[in-house]
């Protein structure tokens, strides 16, 4: 099975912060596979899925994302970055662009740099944006503004962008934690279909334990920057659960929500 | 709470020798100041009625004082839209907008009528001088406006177009100007009228324009005439200020 992701012996700690948020952590995620990763707030799962995507500066260790390897002081090159789809917890989509405009602009890294910066979409980006807005269910909002729609619909719209990207690894930001229960696990079960489907790795963080053992073959567990937990979904037990939230939550006086 | 008593103290003695200061060498002896009533009343007698018949003169006027406000409206767009990149934390490292807002701090901080003398020295008298100088002195407010609309925009989707694929001119197309459009709307049209009020009175100085007229007519004692035409201004200044509200509206 080839390797979708491999991170070994990273360190990373933010500007000005004591502790470090990532802590000689080391995975291997494999094609195809679908990872949920779990962990208390200030855990450190923004930090890791932002480092996967490339965003993260003066990190220790090696990565190596679909097979080439991360540069610490660089960001990877534009057609490297589309392999890679991420999708926000906040959605960050721009609000006073219609849905079809938001998904094409999944498509600019795949598109020379002349025709990104004018916008003009090929007939195949219209075509991957296309399958992309049929796949989540929106392809009657196509003209429609973002800042008209309401959050599980926003969530669609950005999971469009990620697929009209047309990514190999698909990293995922708590990607429901703003929606309801019923709409939670539509739109989980959307993007790891989704990603199925296109033989795509998916890694989503999530607050939701019941959700990731649902649409994840394997979990993560994430504590005080490191990895405490990896196995099969069977072996994430109440008691591993409970624990990966344990220290965090009775620290008292400490806020240790991630500043995003 | 001391210190805080303190300099009030401070603040007050500073402004009570200002005003003392200002009294006592200004060389206006009483009588002057008494009689300078009347003496206004006057010649606001001497202004009425006003002479209806400049009505050539301030249309002739009025819309060359109109295009030098769109022509250096214009011209400060396309200064401040480069400057206004170059000024933004967004877009470029403090090396490059450090430098720049204070190039740009320094350009706000000349009057628009001084420019506009100095510009009638080095290019001559008529509507040019006035263009230059209202594009030199708007540009020191709109790039740093520009710069600010940049900057105010939420990051989120720049990050998310980043991490798509896109380079920094397609973010900013994409991401930062759709977020920032309705912002460079308002504060181009803001601009524009304060353009459109400040080059009412460029005349003044030669630099083109209505404010020429006036300049005239009070020098050669035809107060009547220079009624007129400072109605006229009032009116087109109470235009400018309805259809810039009417405009605002529509950029939400
Ligand atoms: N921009 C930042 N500057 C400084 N410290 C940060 C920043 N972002 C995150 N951190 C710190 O890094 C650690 C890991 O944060 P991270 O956002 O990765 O956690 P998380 O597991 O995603 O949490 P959450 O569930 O709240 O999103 C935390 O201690 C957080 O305070
Ligand atoms: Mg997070």
């Amino acid at each position: 099975m080839s390797v979708a992701a491999q991170i070994g012996d990273v360190s990373f700690a933010h500007p000005g912060a004591d502790l470090p948020s990532l802590d000689r952590v080391s995975l291997t995620v494999s094609q195809g596979e679908s990872v949920a990763l779990l962990g208390a707030s200030g855990a450190g799962k923004t930090t890791l899925l932002t480092l996967l995507d490339g965003r993260l500066r003066d990190w220790r260790g090696r990565v190596s994302v679909l097979g080439m390897p991360l540069d610490p002081d660089n960001a990877p090159p534009r057609a490297r970055r589309a392999d890679t789809g991420f999708v926000f917890q906040e959605f960050a989509l721009v609000e006073r662009s219609t849905v079809l405009r938001n998904v094409l602009n999944g498509r600019l890294g795949r598109m020379p740099s002349l025709r990104a910066f004018v916008g003009s979409p090929s007939s195949l980006d219209l075509e991957a944006a296309r399958i992309a807005l049929v796949d989540c269910g929106i392809a009657d909002l196509a003209e429609r503004r973002v800042d008209s729609l309401s959050g599980g619909q926003r969530q669609r719209v950005a999971i469009a962008r990620c697929l009209a990207q047309e990514p190999r690894l698909i990293l995922a930001d708590e990607p429901v934690s703003s929606l309801d229960p019923a709409r939670a696990a539509e739109i989980l079960a959307l993007l790891t279909e989704a990603a199925r489907a296109r033989g795509a790795t998916v890694l989503f963080s999530s607050h939701q334990p019941d959700l990731a053992r649902r649409f994840s073959d394997r979990i993560v567990g994430m504590k005080g920057g490191r990895i405490v937990f990896d196995g099969g979904v069977a072996d994430l037990g109440d008691a591993a659960t409970s624990d990966l939230y344990r220290e965090t939550v009775t620290v008292p006086g400490i806020d240790l929500r991630a500043v995003n | 709470m001391r210190s805080r008593g303190l300099g009030s103290f401070a603040v007050g003695v500073l402004v009570a020798g200002a005003v003392v200061w200002s009294i006592v060498t200004t060389d206006v002896e009483l009588s002057r100041l008494l009689s300078a009533g009347p003496r206004i009343a006057d010649f606001l007698g001497r202004m009425l009625p006003p002479d209806p018949t400049v009505v050539d003169e301030i249309i002739k006027g009025g819309a060359e004082t109109l295009r030098i406000a769109i022509l250096g409206s214009l011209g400060a767009v396309f200064l401040s839209v480069p400057l206004g990149i170059l000024a933004s934390e967004t877009m470029v490292s403090p090396a490059i907008y450090r430098p720049i807002r204070m190039l740009l701090a320094f350009i706000r901080a000349i009057p628009l009528i001084l420019v506009a003398m100095l510009m009638v020295g080095a290019v001559g008298l008529g509507p040019l001088p006035g263009i230059i100088a209202v594009a030199f002195h708007a540009t020191g407010m709109l790039a740093k406006f520009y710069a600010e609309a940049i900057d105010g925009v939420s990051r989120a989707p720049i990050s998310a177009l980043e991490s798509a694929g896109a380079g920094p001119l397609a973010r900013l197309r994409h991401a930062i100007w759709p977020q920032m459009a309705p912002v460079v709307a308002r504060d181009t049209i803001f601009r524009f009228e304060l353009n459109l009020r400040e080059s009412l009175v460029l005349g003044i100085v030669g630099a083109g324009g209505i404010g020429f007229y006036i300049q005239t007519y009070v020098r050669s004692f035809q107060y009547d005439k220079a009624a007129s035409v400072t109605l006229a201004v009032i009116v087109m200044v109470i235009a400018i200020e309805a259809l810039n509200v009417a405009l605002r509206r529509r950029f939400r």
